[in-house]
């Protein structure tokens, strides 16, 4: 793996052992990757955020976009899983249909756009040569490859029909796009392999979905061409370029919104008469909070995954700052504020997207906040409770007044307690927040008790609890587990388990930064080689 | 329903077979002489759906057979008693193994789901409805309509992994049906040439299928053979806007809804939501846009805060003590949404019959006791009897916690569908629940 030693942060690496060690120690080697054999191909569904994103890259920006697609469902708490698992309904074609027809007719009406994509000045209503040109064009960026001749033809044929039954060139085009836009070639990624890998077109495709959340852009396709991406160097070369693009920004953040669940701030739903600082767009805010950290570590800092966890800066805008009762640092937008101690608060989990979105519409929950803990960022799989018990918690009482005391019958009857254990004191560390991820000191009346221990770490409230959550020895691997499962849309198979365990070792290795990772994933053996059916 | 000999006769000009003196499979058309082409009605089927649950020991009906008392959570059905049938005692036999997804699996499936880690399922079988949809949903424009009062995946499945996702919004679910060429009977089709192009697109799109399929593995396939279904769908529905369309008398547009429905102190406004829904749900029938239908008020597991409730719908359910008041009202606020949609379809004339005589609309939720998930004394109401191939009025309660799949055999079957079996493994009947049917 000597081109490894060439990436610019493995140099850096290098440098700063060189200033705090003696010149004769020897270098740091990096963990080798094993290979493994290859998984099963399967095909992948565009996920609504992929389809928009292919549409205004390839098409244009600030086209109206279809407000409904078939709705992304996750799979091993992954929505890139579920994509190569779940299929599209009658009504996901007719979305799709109307999609394409709308963003079609938007293109051809408006001169400016059909200049940018028409590569031809057509002779005549009917005109072949142009449609061929203009299909081949936008055809290789939508469907991430050359069209095959009578994949080409079809809708040659298609738009000349359009073109003379409605007198009108551009009429033409606009249903030979509206075809690109509606095949499978499309709307899934057909990454099948050749000769046990992936070929050019397909890796092109596969770089750019996980690092970008995106088709490729023209760059990456003639790199494909030319054939370079089946070499160790060319796909190096195009990773390290991909990772430092800004579009890897939208990649990136696309993975923590998937593996942190903050999809479902969209619905997030509070009892106003409770939290008065709730509103419906509170949840995006948080959403945007998260993201907005996520790309200062990954990108500003290029720093430890695990500062995510402890770090007591974030990002609010003025809403955000209310609720977190810090001053907003900006009028409008959001700004980076520094948490202080005594707010209790800091790290993705001092965050709204998780405090609030792992609560109930009425009141905090110990159980999902721990579980989210044990699921999320460790890795650890709790099972569903039994179908067959109550799980009534008793009301607040004088003696009983807060959650912990409420909640002691999970950890007093054995049989709760051997689940609960692992999910509700780390949950009750959080008790210091309420519904939404207000804080607070006291529930019902009573001061809140937010000691407890995290496997045998103690800690005394929140803030402590992320430095015990941070060295938990599960964090790296876990993370690791959880970017490789996303960047190949499934769950690892066989031998891949000894990859992602190489992988997190490097991940360890190298300081803990996403980037490095990222570059190890897509240059594995796990991320090129195929299963052909 | 009454056969006038009239009507007999009309049925039998308009080519149906029939022989005075059994049960009619098909409903007659009416007096006007007004129906389809084969001279019969369409039978439809819905499913109508809450989640988590009901309490059991208030909602089980007094009295058996015809001679029975609506409970209390049932009450706000009383004006539509006659119309509907309520099954009690009867038990989902397919295995308990996720709370609030093991229920809905097997009264819909009547087959074990596939657990699929965690929380994490899928059926392993279709849903009844769309076991339905594929034998009587080729004729219409659609060949089954899912919507559901809040944003949510829904329960109708295709097979594993396979959803049919409902709309949530009245006004787009309006427009989907309703919106672009829809023609009302007696009004021509303006002509478009769009929609013939459209098809063939959708060609060249199958096409591509096609030069795929060949190289997929079997999962892959069975994939994409969904997608094809979809595309096939699609070009039926467009071939359908260019003819004429039935010619059906109580066919007519609804009002096309507002377009949001705004929270009222942080809760939305279900039964306005759902309302706004039944209104076009029920033309849409009328106008024999579809046959087929899951109408999904609330999903297993929600916490949709009702009005006036201090927590959401399954906290309640779970930590309300006592006898659980507030988890009343919530299901009987379910129960008069449900009546107001058994009534619509019942205020709409079909014949000499109104449009639920043909309907078989099956209401039902994910559990039966919400707080600890009890899959026996299943709770089941069904509204419409299916052109007569259902008893109407009656309560039916097992002495022997029956498996629940008779039920959806019985309805397999009032479609006129000739099955002989129905389930799997522990779910699986050969045997249909004769009590409910006529």
């Amino acid at each position: 793996m000597s081109h490894m030693d060439r990436r610019p942060w493995a140099l850096a690496l290098a440098v700063l052992a060189a200033c705090s060690q003696k010149a004769e120690d020897p270098p740091i080697v990096l963990t080798e990757l094993p290979d493994v054999a290859p998984a099963e191909a399967h095909l992948t569904r565009l996920t609504a955020t992929q389809y928009r994103a292919a549409i205004t890259d390839v098409l244009g920006e600030g086209l109206a976009l279809p407000p409904q697609l078939e709705p992304d469902l996750p799979s091993s708490g992954l929505l890139s899983v579920g994509a190569s698992e779940s299929t599209i309904s009658a009504w996901g074609v007719e979305q799709y249909e109307n999609g394409a027809f709308s963003i079609a007719a938007q293109i051809m009406d408006d001169e400016t756009r059909r200049a940018a994509l028409v590569p031809c000045t057509p002779q005549g209503t009917v005109d072949a040569a142009c449609t061929t040109a203009f299909v081949e064009q936008v055809g290789r960026r939508l469907w991430r490859r050359p069209l095959e001749t009578d994949e080409r033809d079809a809708l040659v044929a298609v738009a000349n029909e359009a073109a003379m039954t409605l007198d009108d060139f551009y009429a033409g085009l606009e249903f030979a796009l509206a075809g690109l836009l509606q095949s499978p070639n499309f709307l899934f990624r057909v990454e099948l392999g050749e000769s046990g890998r992936y070929d050019d077109w397909e890796m092109a495709s596969r770089l750019s979905f996980f690092l970008w959340n995106t088709v490729p852009d023209e760059a990456l396709l003639d790199a494909a061409a030319a054939g370079a991406l089946s070499t160790a160097e060319g796909l190096a070369a195009q990773a390290r370029r991909m990772i430092d693009d800004e579009r890897a920004r939208d990649g990136v953040r696309q993975f923590f919104t998937d593996m942190y669940e903050l999809y479902e701030l969209d619905a997030l739903a509070k009892d106003p008469t409770l939290f008065v600082h709730f509103s419906t767009d509170v949840g995006g805010f948080a959403r945007e909070e998260t993201l907005r950290l996520v790309e200062y570590i990954v990108f500003e800092k290029d720093a430890d995954y695990r500062e995510l966890i402890t770090t007591n800066e974030t990002f609010v805008n003025r809403h955000l700052a209310s609720i977190y009762s810090v001053p907003a640092a900006s009028r409008e937008g959001f700004a980076k504020v520094t948490l202080p101690r005594s707010s209790g608060r800091r790290g993705v989990l001092g965050h709204l997207s998780f405090l609030g979105l792992q609560s109930h519409p009425a009141a905090s929950s110990a159980v999902l906040r721990g579980l989210f803990v044990r699921k999320v960022l460790l890795c650890q799989e709790i099972p569903p409770p039994p179908v067959d018990v109550n799980t009534a918690l008793p009301e607040p009482t004088e003696v009983a007044p807060t959650l912990r005391e409420r909640n002691k019958i999970h950890l007093e009857n054995p049989s709760c307690a051997q689940c609960h254990n692992f999910m509700d004191p780390i949950g009750l560390g959080f008790e210091n927040f309420d519904g939404l991820g207000r804080w607070r000191e006291k529930d019902n009346g009573a001061l809140i008790d937010a000691s407890g221990d995290l496997d045998g770490k103690p800690f005394t409230d929140a803030w402590e609890m992320a430095e015990v959550v941070r060295e938990h020895e599960n964090v790296g691997i876990c993370l690791t587990r959880t970017l490789y499962r996303y960047a190949t849309s499934h769950v690892e198979q066989a031998d891949e388990g000894q990859l992602i365990v190489a992988l997190s070792k490097r991940f360890e290795e190298q300081g803990y930064r996403i980037k490095a990772l990222l570059f190890d994933i897509v240059t594995s053996p796990g991320f090129a080689k195929v299963e052909v059916q | 329903m009454k056969l006038s000999r009239r009507t007999l006769l009309k049925g039998a000009l308009g080519g149906a077979t029939v022989t005075v003196g059994l049960p009619a499979l098909e409903c007659m058309l009416n007096t006007h002489g007004t129906a389809l082409a084969n001279g019969t009605l369409p039978k439809r089927f819905g499913i109508w759906f809450w989640g988590n649950g009901v309490l059991p020991t208030q909602w089980v009906p007094t009295g058996e057979g015809t001679e029975w008392t609506l409970s209390d959570q049932l009450s706000p059905l009383a004006d539509v008693k006659d119309d509907i049938s309520v099954v009690s005692g009867m038990s989902v036999k397919t295995g308990n193994a996720i709370p609030h997804g093991s229920g809905p699996g097997g009264i819909f499936s009547g087959a074990p789901l596939i657990l699929q880690g965690g929380e994490e399922y899928t059926f392993s079988t279709p849903s009844i409805d769309q076991f339905i949809a594929r034998e009587i949903g080729g004729e219409t424009r659609f060949r089954s309509l899912e919507l559901g009062a809040k944003p949510g995946p829904g329960l109708s499945f295709n097979g594993p992994n396979s959803k049919n996702p409902p709309e949530s919004s009245p006004r787009r679910f309006f427009d989907r049906i309703f919106g672009g060429n829809f023609t009302l009977p007696g009004d021509d089709p303006t002509p478009d040439p769009r929609l013939r192009l459209r098809r063939s697109v959708l060609d060249a799109v199958m096409g591509d299928v096609g030069r795929l399929n060949a190289r997929l593995s079997m999962h892959d396939k069975q994939r994409l053979d969904q997608h094809l279904t979809g595309i096939r769908d699609l070009e039926r529905r467009l071939q359908r806007l260019e003819e004429n369309p039935p010619s059906l008398e109580s066919c007519a547009l609804p009002d096309r809804p507002a377009e949001t429905f705004p929270d009222v102190d942080g809760r939305p406004p279900m039964p306005e939501i759902a309302r706004a829904m039944a209104d076009v749900l029920a033309l849409a029938l009328a106008c024999d846009q579809t046959r087929v239908f899951s109408f999904w008020f609330t999903y297993p597991v929600n916490n949709v805060l009702f009005p006036g409730m201090p927590a959401g719908h399954h906290r309640l359910t779970h930590d309300e003590p006592g006898e659980q008041p507030m988890v009343n009202d919530i299901v009987k606020l379910i129960t008069t949404e449900l009546a107001y949609f058994v009534a619509r379809l019942k205020s709409i004339p079909e014949g000499d019959a109104t449009l639920l005589d043909s309907c078989a609309v099956l209401a039902t939720s994910d559990t039966s006791w919400g707080r600890n998930h009890t899959l026996d004394d299943y709770p089941i109401v069904i509204a419409g009897n299916a052109c007569g191939a259902l008893k109407k009025g009656v309560h039916y309660r097992s002495p022997s916690n029956e498996n629940a799949t008779m039920v959806l055999l019985s309805l397999v079957r009032a479609m006129g569908i000739p099955a002989a079996e129905y389930g799997a493994e522990a779910g699986h009947v050969d045997r249909s629940l004769g009590a409910i049917e006529a």
